[in-house]
């Protein structure tokens, strides 16, 4: 069963011939007519997530200069975010549907969810909005499940590195955030040495890997490197920053990916999931249209436990030398925290 | 450490607040016989346009040159993927090893008095070197 947001009223998130544009959304429901899914598809309607629920990761003065950037008219926060008149309002309904996706699978205690949503979140800090993100979606609700004492895993596989996501939770024990992403890309964070904060040591886990990467090398530095780390972790809960933008057709980057390779990363995801219904999928990047809805197509029947990939897997380009000297400098800086923590200094 | 800075990093991205403060950077960096990096971030959309920055910004940057006689041969560039902020925090680790680091009080597409995307106020906030903010007009 698919749980995923009713559409979104989101054409006036717009600024003229920029990626990140309402076009996405129409593709990601095409994606989802394609699925048939019939009774197995269930729509929930979104709600704005309330003041509480965005301050559990946002600064309270971040959203109130939002806010009324938005309601002044709008216009460009950074070389690649923009906001608009609407975008304060579609911002915290985008932020309130992951709410209400993971509120379903938890009242159903079943199925599959999908947040179907823009503006997208990863990049978006407690403070500062970027990377074309306003509200770390994801962010909010792992927070929110956090805040009932479940174990949130966090699997980033959009060609960037979630900066955003990877900042809120850097201290959180409870939260271990994997990512594995282009590098180096924006925004210039997620090396492998990158661990967690005093508090958190090695819940949080960087997999750069080079421009021409493949499926089998994304699957291999997630096997060997993430898989031992998430089992020890035993999450309660797993929510995929599944940004699509690391397809071979995306111009946004340089990975190699294809759909069939988002479907294996699918099913990766899912056999952490500790039973049904712990499962859900925000939509990150993915700026080329047509790779975006065969990649959410394959990415959500795999979650589902059906294959509906246009592509094969892909394999042979580089990263293996990445894989190891990330294993290396992970290591290196896991024992140079801890000495440090054991010797009483703040790292 | 120096008591005056021996590399001054500038961030550069072609507006007139960045202008500003690479003629000011140029300028201090001519005076104390410092290494000049100008440093261009290139953010999520500077991948669609995969252009040198050093062809991009050739002109404007001979003429800060010749305006402030600093010697060209001193002066190299950062061209790196990040987001402004960061990309100039860290310009005090390798490669640039940056000892002071200079910006305009607003980058492009930032907008006057707003915090959202302010690079200069950030920065100032948490670099690990001394920063200089240079307004592109008195009172600006």
């Amino acid at each position: 069963m698919l749980i995923v947001n009713d559409p979104l009223d989101d054409l006036g998130h717009e600024d003229p011939g920029h990626p990140e544009r309402p076009d996405r959304l129409v593709a990601v429901r095409h994606a989802i007519a394609q699925l048939d899914l019939g009774g197995d598809q269930v729509n929930v309607a979104a709600r704005a997530a309330t003041r509480t629920e965005l301050a559990a990761v946002h600064e309270g003065a971040y959203l109130d200069e939002l806010g009324a950037f938005c309601y002044e008219g709008g216009g460009d926060i950074d070389e690649d975010t923009y906001a608009t008149y609407d975008s304060w309002a579609l911002a915290q309904v985008a932020a309130g549907a992951g709410l209400v996706v993971v509120d379903e699978l938890r009242r159903r205690g079943e199925g599959v969810g999908f947040v179907s949503v823009r503006p997208p979140g990863h990049h978006a800090l407690a403070d500062r909005a970027m990377g074309f993100c306003l509200l770390n979606n994801v962010a909010i609700a792992a927070a929110a499940l956090r805040g009932d004492g479940e174990r949130v895993l966090i699997v980033d596989w959009d060609v960037h590195h979630g900066n955003g996501t990877q900042t809120i939770f850097w201290n959180d024990p409870d939260v271990l955030y994997v990512s594995t992403h282009q590098w180096p890309l924006f925004p210039g964070s997620g090396v492998a040495s990158e661990v967690g904060g005093p508090r958190a040591v090695g819940a949080t886990l960087n997999l750069p890997l080079p421009a021409g990467a493949t499926g089998d090398v994304v699957r291999r530095a997630l096997d060997e490197v993430a898989a031992p780390v998430i089992e020890e972790f035993a999450p309660t809960w797993v929510l995929v920053s599944a940004g699509f933008d690391g397809h071979l057709a995306d111009p946004m980057a340089d990975f190699a990916l294809s759909s069939g390779d988002f479907a294996r990363l699918a099913s990766w995801a899912a056999s952490f999931a500790p039973r049904d219904g712990r499962l859900a999928f925000f939509l990150e990047g993915g700026y080329d249209l047509a790779a975006l809805r065969d990649s959410v197509t394959a990415t959500l029947a795999a979650a589902l436990g059906d294959s509906m990939a246009s592509e094969g897997e892909t394999s042979g380009g580089p990263g293996e030398e990445q894989i190891r000297r990330s294993m290396r400098e992970r290591a290196s800086s896991l024992e140079l925290v801890r000495d440090q923590l054991a010797d009483g200094a703040a790292p | 450490m120096s008591a005056y800075p021996r590399t001054i990093a500038v961030g550069y991205d072609g507006s007139p607040d960045a202008v500003a403060a690479a003629h000011w950077a140029m300028a201090t960096a001519r005076l104390l016989g410092a290494h000049l990096v100008l440093v261009h971030a290139r953010g999520m959309l500077g991948r669609l346009d995969r252009r040198d920055p050093r062809t991009i910004f050739a002109a404007p940057v001979a003429d800060l040159v010749e305006s402030t006689g600093f010697d060209p041969t001193r002066l190299s560039w950062h061209d790196t993927d990040g987001d402004a902020c960061s990309v100039l925090l860290r310009c005090a680790e390798a490669p640039v090893f940056a000892d002071l680091v200079v910006v305009g009080s607003r980058g492009r597409d930032e907008h006057a008095g707003m915090l959202l995307g302010s690079t200069s106020l950030q920065l100032a906030e948490r670099s690990p070197v001394p920063v200089v903010i240079v307004p592109t007009s008195p009172g600006a």
